[in-house]
């Protein structure tokens, strides 16, 4: 059985004295697609840079295509494409001499793809990055990060500043090249795209990885937990109990039992509409911190 | 790629920097008949009580008008170009390496290609350095062409001898700057800190008796006069057993702060 794509075991990193992975540990096998989940400070992005060996790490045992990151960085990167959080391209440049500068780093294409992505994603290329917008500017850095025909995809936040159709074009290119084998790790705030795409999510937490049993059973209770639309004039029935309004006036309740069940029951004319078992990503975190007590220290 | 890159980013700059010095070079020259008759006449200077400035004004009114033109030939080019307009420009080059990676958000990128962080300072530093030196040569070379317009010469052997001091000069100003980049995390911040050091040495130079503790001394008139007369031999330039070894020095400088520079992007994290 040939190594996995990414081991790493014990793995540790602090900045200043605060620690930013604790212990990690983490097994990713060649053509998986992980999914990497966690408020914004938890440790994503640093184990994306610990994997291509852009910080060093202290603590743990790590191995990214067979290579060691903090030997064999210029190894792991020529087989890797990498999309930093922060989006990185050369304003100086027009898109077309970006994507020629890129070239030169991973001159093994995959030319049907690029002229996917290209055709998708139409951008001006012979304009300057200057000009840009953000989303743009987004889309240029995933074209260049995207088209080579390498191992190995580290994402970090790929879909942000893209609209909701050009996610779903990353999400479909992305199911591709899975298809095909590649290996790709990626970061997301958006929960329930990540879940339709990743074979596996791990959860981040404070540099940790939540326990897979404390994920679920947040999800079951998140799952008694609908999102409703009342009729005006309309109060909530028996069976539920209030636990915030939106600002949109949306109610997010809590159900004794099954809330379909509860839902049935409603008489005609109460629920104008509701959302049943599909956990937004602040939902699911605010359920996980309660249920570890940690609902406090956020 | 990343040195094609860096040549697109500086070839403006570079050819503006090499304009400056030529405009600065050539009246100085063709002025020289009118401003040697004026400093003979002058006598305001000779009860001057900076040392380096008699010195200087001794050196521009000897009696043999080759001599004097040479050196002011040497005070003109020399001092005051490399000192003022090259280390500006290796300032001014030098800050944007990395710290403008950083501002732009691009270090990370950069990082993260499949090439190893000594490739990227090497690939970065050669189109710069050479951008920055080259104008020096090519400027002083012209100035053989400007003083044949007054009937006086200025020597090739030691013309290419200084050039190749006010390169490693300005080299080392460039190297410090590299390194300061590395650390710093925007432009401002490194050109506020190589601009402090300068000013600094500038101010020790400018102390009677401090002078000799100052980086300029190593890049003054005191140095290029003997060297551009030829009273400096190559061996005095490097040996410094066999005389101030000025240049030795400098390459040295340069070469320790391109080391600091390396280890400085070795460590850099995102």
């Amino acid at each position: 059985m040939s190594a996995p794509a990414i081991r790493c075991a014990g793995l540790g990193k602090s900045f200043g004295g605060a620690a930013v992975l604790r212990d990690l540990s983490l097994t990713v096998g060649h053509g998986e697609l992980l999914g990497l989940v966690g408020p914004n400070g938890a440790g994503k992005s640093t184990l994306l840079r610990l994997l291509l060996g852009l910080v060093s790490r202290d603590a743990g045992e790590l191995s990214v295509l067979g290579l060691d990151p903090a030997r064999d960085a210029v190894a792991i990167a020529a087989r890797t494409g990498y999309l930093p959080g922060e989006t990185g391209v050369y304003l100086q440049m027009t898109g077309a001499q970006f994507l020629a500068f890129c070239r030169g780093f991973h001159p093994r294409r995959d030319d049907a793809r690029e002229r996917r992505l290209a055709d998708a994603f139409a951008l001006p290329l012979a304009g300057k990055v200057r000009s840009y917008s953000a989303g743009m500017k987004q889309k240029l850095a995933l074209l260049a990060t995207l088209a080579p025909d390498l191992d190995l995809y580290l994402l970090d936040e790929p879909d942000r500043a893209l609209d909701a159709s050009m996610r779903m074009t990353l999400r479909d290119e992305l199911r591709a090249m899975k298809a095909a084998g590649k290996t790709i790790v990626l970061s997301s705030h958006h929960l329930f795209e990540i879940e339709s795409l990743a074979d596996r999510l791990v959860f981040f937490w404070q540099g940790a990885l939540l326990a897979a049993d404390d994920v679920a059973a947040a999800r079951a209770r998140l799952r008694r937990r609908p999102r409703l639309r009342l009729q005006p004039g309309a109060s909530l029935p028996a069976g539920a109990r209030e636990l915030r309004r939106e600002p949109d006036d949306t109610l997010v309740v809590e159900t004794d039992g099954d809330p379909m069940a509860w839902l049935r029951s409603v008489p005609d004319g109460v629920v104008e509409g509701a959302e049943i078992g599909v956990p937004r990503l602040d939902d699911l975190y605010d359920a996980l911190f309660a249920d570890l007590g940690k609902a406090g220290s956020r | 790629m990343i040195a094609g890159k860096t040549w697109r980013e500086v070839r403006w700059m570079a050819l503006a920097y090499l304009l400056i010095l030529e405009a600065l070079c050539a009246p100085v020259l063709l002025l020289w008949p009118d401003i040697y008759e004026d400093l003979q006449r002058s006598t305001l200077f000779k009860n001057l009580g900076i040392d380096f400035a008699k010195r200087i004004l001794q050196g521009v009114t000897d009696k043999d008008e080759q001599i004097a033109y040479t050196n002011w030939a040497a005070v003109m080019l020399l001092f005051r170009s490399t000192n003022l307009v090259c280390v500006a420009a290796a300032v001014l080059f030098g800050t944007g390496l990395f710290a403008r990676e950083r501002e732009n958000q691009t270090f990370e990128f950069l990082l993260s290609r499949p090439i190893s962080r000594g490739a990227i300072l090497w690939q970065k530093s050669w189109p710069t350095a050479l951008c920055l030196l080259l104008p020096i040569f090519l400027v002083n070379l012209s100035a053989m062409h400007w003083s044949r317009q007054i009937d006086l010469e200025l020597p090739l052997v030691e013309l290419l001898l200084c050039s190749l001091h006010a390169s490693m000069f300005v080299l080392c100003f460039l190297a410090g700057t590299t390194w300061l980049s590395v650390l710093m995390r925007t432009q401002a911040h490194v050109a506020a800190g190589i601009g402090a050091f300068a000013i600094l040495q500038i101010g020790v130079y400018l102390t009677q008796r401090l002078r000799p503790y100052s980086l300029f001394r190593l890049a003054d008139f005191e140095w290029y006069g003997p060297l551009l007369n030829g009273n400096v031999s190559v061996r005095q330039m490097f040996d410094p057993s066999a005389g101030p070894g000025y240049t030795t020095w400098l390459l040295l400088a340069t070469a320790a702060l391109y080391t600091l520079a390396y280890r400085a992007l070795r460590q850099a994290t995102p």
